[in-house]
């Protein structure tokens, strides 16, 4: 109080400044940072972190956001084209206007790495000492090998075909897959020091051979039989193999399909082989007993595969075959629906005696696979085997240990969750070796993205999302008020005429403009982008932040706890919690 | 990874309040202190008459701006902060910014002549008038500024107000001064934007913000920033500018909101009637379509 008496007027002056009164002590509920779980990474088999792949994309940080997804997922490119995305489904954005496109996306960057040769050092644990043989080199071998080194793990790859990539390099047509999408994600893979060793197949005794040699195995090898129709008159000849027409056509056969072929079938092989004897130049129906919205296919190949000429027929399934006059006739009985069953398909009946006979070239039977040897299959629930989600793990004296993956132990059978399938042998494979079976269950549990049961690699090694909490963050706690409606990428096609008769791939990519303003769109729920709303709308001043995350925090000897930077935070990274916490 | 270290929102860095102020949690009139010093930055010297932010600002012996304060008497407000301007004038510092801030109290009732003085001779200050709707600093009494169908403790339940609220920005836009804005705590950008133009133009520049009150629109604090933006979203609080009396800009914000999501949140509407909703939602139709016509 400097103030000379009698030469001013008596005026109080302050002089102090409010920080002294740490008005911290007024709060009785605490913000918190707090990072939480996305549905679409919860939904995304691979378990992918998605809404931060979106927020790096957004930011320009192309490289960062594709090695982001590697971590999870060794197969960017082969995803963004022929994953069935149930990220996009669970997409919290749907409620607001309509879900990201996360598979364009996805792609996008893959193709971006690709086209800029992007290469990445990864920290990969420390060598050990076992050595693990993956048998097959499908999506789920693959992405087994991948897991592997990351952790540490030498492994060779043993294939029984001429080239790696199993149902993706043999089963899916190259108008969804181009062949160098494929060889440019395995070579990548193959740069890790795993071994290829293609044109060895892998047979019962070599099995056991390689359980002697290798400090475990996985086994890997896929359902690759096409399973029979089963009906009367049925012979290889008469009815074909999908799997093994699709199988020919990519090893650069023209495989018989003149005429009229009807493939019988619902799901994507179905429509693959249909689509293919079009290209072919041949005429295709696909025959299902089911209806259209019954189909395991994805909507929009069955959509293009009937604007490129293949017909459809619903509610019919074959009963009998018989050759006439050089031709086939099939014989088909009709179907109808009544009532639905469990997982919402509609019930099929036979519709009274109702049949059609039909004289057709060939027929193509795409119905589902199966493993091609018996010994394939996961051994049953007994002493020595451990059952996971995804994979199955048998240990018995007198060999490595075999753990099992890929279609031969998962439900639903695709590529995504054959990914998951190698991921999850990988890290069990890691905790038995490095803590014992006891462990295994509980770290599977720790590393559960949202409510599972995918599994993040990148919280099995200790990373920043571990340390997420497990809410699954809804539609509803999304501030909405900080998004504006935008329409939604439309990734672009081929014509029907420059696509039916070729096998380039249909879907052509989006460019970086439109795929930063697709990562724009993105809520990243529950990851902090850093936005800065906390900081603007604090009455009082006690958010601090310096440019990173690392500094961001609130200031709790002046926070009063009002809660507005809970309310105003976008994504629901930060929370209101009791003072305890 | 590293990151750029601006911060994202377009509003200035600079903070020109300090923490530990004595506001109530979730204040909307610190909010429009700590928006209104970024756009006029340090080179600011503020009058603040009795009223909540009397008490926020420098209660003595602490002061919570890190400009000069100089409080006033509750009438006073205007006629001060042209008493400052002048002697700043005389001592040359004309890149002294003079601001006088008060609440709608202050402003639309006790102020109002000072106010009116100061307009007419055009005196080279800003005028900022925080709006929070009554005398919450004093305990929540009416003030000509509290809208019809709000409980206050002068006009309990049922003996709600029966009348609208003042219409200040018609009384200062027949001043004819230069510069007139509505804003509001829930668009800060909007806000600072509107400080800095003021900032660029002489004469009297009016500002009233929008700054919703916990404790006396009885809403939980964490609602404030939302409950700003539905005042404007519903046109409850339409954000505008006049320039020189005539020009008129409306800043384009939806106001399609349903009223009643505005008042569901408040205690304070408790007792609106069906009567009062649609009388309210006539004003606010009518003002729009004022606003409308005026802004061409």
């Amino acid at each position: 109080m400097n103030v000379a008496m009698g030469q001013k007027p008596f005026v109080a002056i302050t002089y102090e400044t409010t920080e002294s009164n740490k008005t911290g002590s007024w709060r009785f509920l605490k913000p918190l940072y707090q990072d939480k779980q996305s549905p679409c990474s919860a939904g995304c088999p691979a378990g992918e972190d998605i809404g931060m792949i979106e927020m790096l994309a957004r930011q320009g940080l192309f490289k960062e956001a594709w090695e982001t997804i590697l971590r999870e997922n060794p197969l960017p490119g082969v995803c963004g084209r022929v994953c069935f995305h149930p990220c996009e489904s669970v997409c919290n954005r749907k409620d607001f206007d309509s879900p990201i496109a996360v598979h364009a996306l996805e792609r996008f960057l893959a193709d971006a790495a690709v086209g800029a040769a992007l290469t990445t050092k990864w920290e990969r644990l420390p060598q050990k000492n076992q050595r693990i043989a993956v048998i097959g080199a499908g999506p789920a071998g693959l992405s087994m090998a991948w897991f592997l080194s990351m952790l540490g793990y030498p492994c060779d790859i043993f294939e029984a075909l001429p080239e790696a990539g199993g149902i993706l390099r043999w089963g899916i047509p190259e108008y969804r897959l181009p062949l160098a999408v494929l060889q440019s994600e395995i070579a990548r893979i193959e740069q890790l020091g795993v071994r290829m060793r293609t044109n060895n197949a892998v047979v019962s005794e070599t099995f056991d051979e390689l359980r002697r040699s290798y400090s475990a195995v996985f086994l890997g090898c896929g359902h690759a039989h096409g399973a029979p129709l089963g009906i009367a008159g049925e012979t290889p000849e008469s009815v074909k193999d999908g799997l093994d027409f699709l199988r020919r056509a990519r090893q650069g056969e023209r495989p018989l399909c003149d005429g009229f072929s009807v493939v019988i079938g619902g799901g994507n092989t179905a429509v693959d082989v249909a689509r293919t004897i079009t290209r072919f130049g041949g005429n295709a129906a696909i025959l299902y007993r089911r209806r259209r919205e019954d189909m395991p296919a994805f909507g929009d190949e069955i959509a293009m595969a009937l604007e490129e000429g293949v017909e459809l027929e619903e509610l019919v399934a074959p009963s009998a075959i018989e050759y006439h006059n050089g031709r086939l006739r099939l014989l088909l009985r009709k179907m109808k629906i009544k009532g639905q069953d469990k997982d919402g398909r509609g019930r099929i009946v036979f519709d009274g005696k109702k049949t059609v006979k039909k004289v057709i070239d060939h027929v193509f039977a795409a119905t589902g696979a199966t493993a091609a040897e018996p010994w394939y299959s996961p051994p049953l629930a007994q002493r020595g085997v451990m059952g996971f989600s995804h994979c199955v793990l048998l240990l018995e004296a007198g060999g490595a240990p075999v753990i099992y993956g890929g279609d031969l132990t998962n439900e639903a059978k695709n590529v995504a969750q054959a990914i998951a399938s190698g991921k999850q042998a990988a890290m069990v494979l890691d905790t038995y070796f490095e803590r014992g079976i006891d462990e295994i269950k509980s770290r599977l549990e720790a590393c559960v993205v949202g409510d599972g049961p995918a599994l993040s690699m990148e919280a099995y090694l200790g990373g920043p999302r571990g340390g997420r909490s497990s809410h699954l963050v809804q539609y509803g706690e999304i501030n909405t008020d900080y998004f504006q409606n935008e329409t939604r990428v439309t990734q672009p096609r081929l014509a029907v005429e420059d696509r039916s008769c070729s096998f380039n791939e249909i879907e052509l990519p989006i460019t970086a403009e439109s795929a930063l303003r697709e990562a724009g769109r993105c809520f990243n729920c529950g990851l902090c982008d850093e936005c800065d709303n906390c900081y603007v709308f604090c009455p009082d001043a006690a958010v601090i932040r310096s440019g990173n995350m690392e500094n961001r925090h609130i200031n709790y000897d002046y926070c009063k706890g009002c809660g507005v930077c809970a309310v105003e935070c976008p994504r629901y990274a930060l929370i209101m919690g009791g003072e305890g916490l | 990874m590293d990151r750029p270290a601006q911060i994202k929102f377009p509003i200035p860095e600079e903070e020109l309040v300090y923490s530990g102020h004595t506001a109530c949690p979730g204040c909307g009139a610190a909010l429009a202190m700590k928006y209104v010093l970024k756009g006029l930055g340090p080179r600011t010297i503020i009058v603040i008459p009795p009223s909540c932010m009397g008490t926020i600002a420098a209660g003595f012996p602490f002061s919570s701006l890190k400009i000069p304060v100089l409080r006033i008497p509750f009438e006073s407000t205007a006629i001060s902060a042209s008493g400052i301007r002048a002697a700043l004038d005389v001592m040359g510092k004309e890149d002294i910014h003079v601001l006088a801030w008060a609440g709608d109290g202050g402003t639309f009732d006790i102020g109002l002549q000072a106010l009116s003085g100061s307009a007419e001779r055009n005196d080279n200050i800003i005028y900022v008038c925080y709006d929070n709707e009554g005398y919450m600093n004093t305990g929540i009494q009416r003030s000509s500024s509290t809208p019809a169908g709000a409980w206050t403790t002068t006009t309990p339940a049922p003996f709600v107000k029966d009348t609208p609220k003042k219409d200040i920005v018609r009384i200062m836009a027949a001043h004819n001064i230069p510069y007139i804005a509505t804003a509001s705590i829930g668009y800060p950008a909007d806000l600072i934007r509107k400080v800095k133009k003021a900032k660029e133009i002489g004469g009297t520049r009016f500002i009233l913000i929008f700054s919703p009150c916990p404790t006396g629109w009885r809403y939980s604090p964490e609602m404030t920033i939302r409950l700003a933006k539905l005042g404007t979203e519903t046109g409850i609080f339409p954000l505008y500018e006049i320039e020189n009396g005539e020009k008129y800009t409306l800043s384009s914000k939806r106001s399609e909101k349903p009223l009643r999501d505005y008042f569901a949140l408040q205690g304070r509407f408790r007792n609106l009637t069906k009567e009062n909703l649609q009388q309210f939602e006539e004003r606010v139709e009518k003002e729009r379509e004022y606003l409308k016509r005026l802004a061409g």
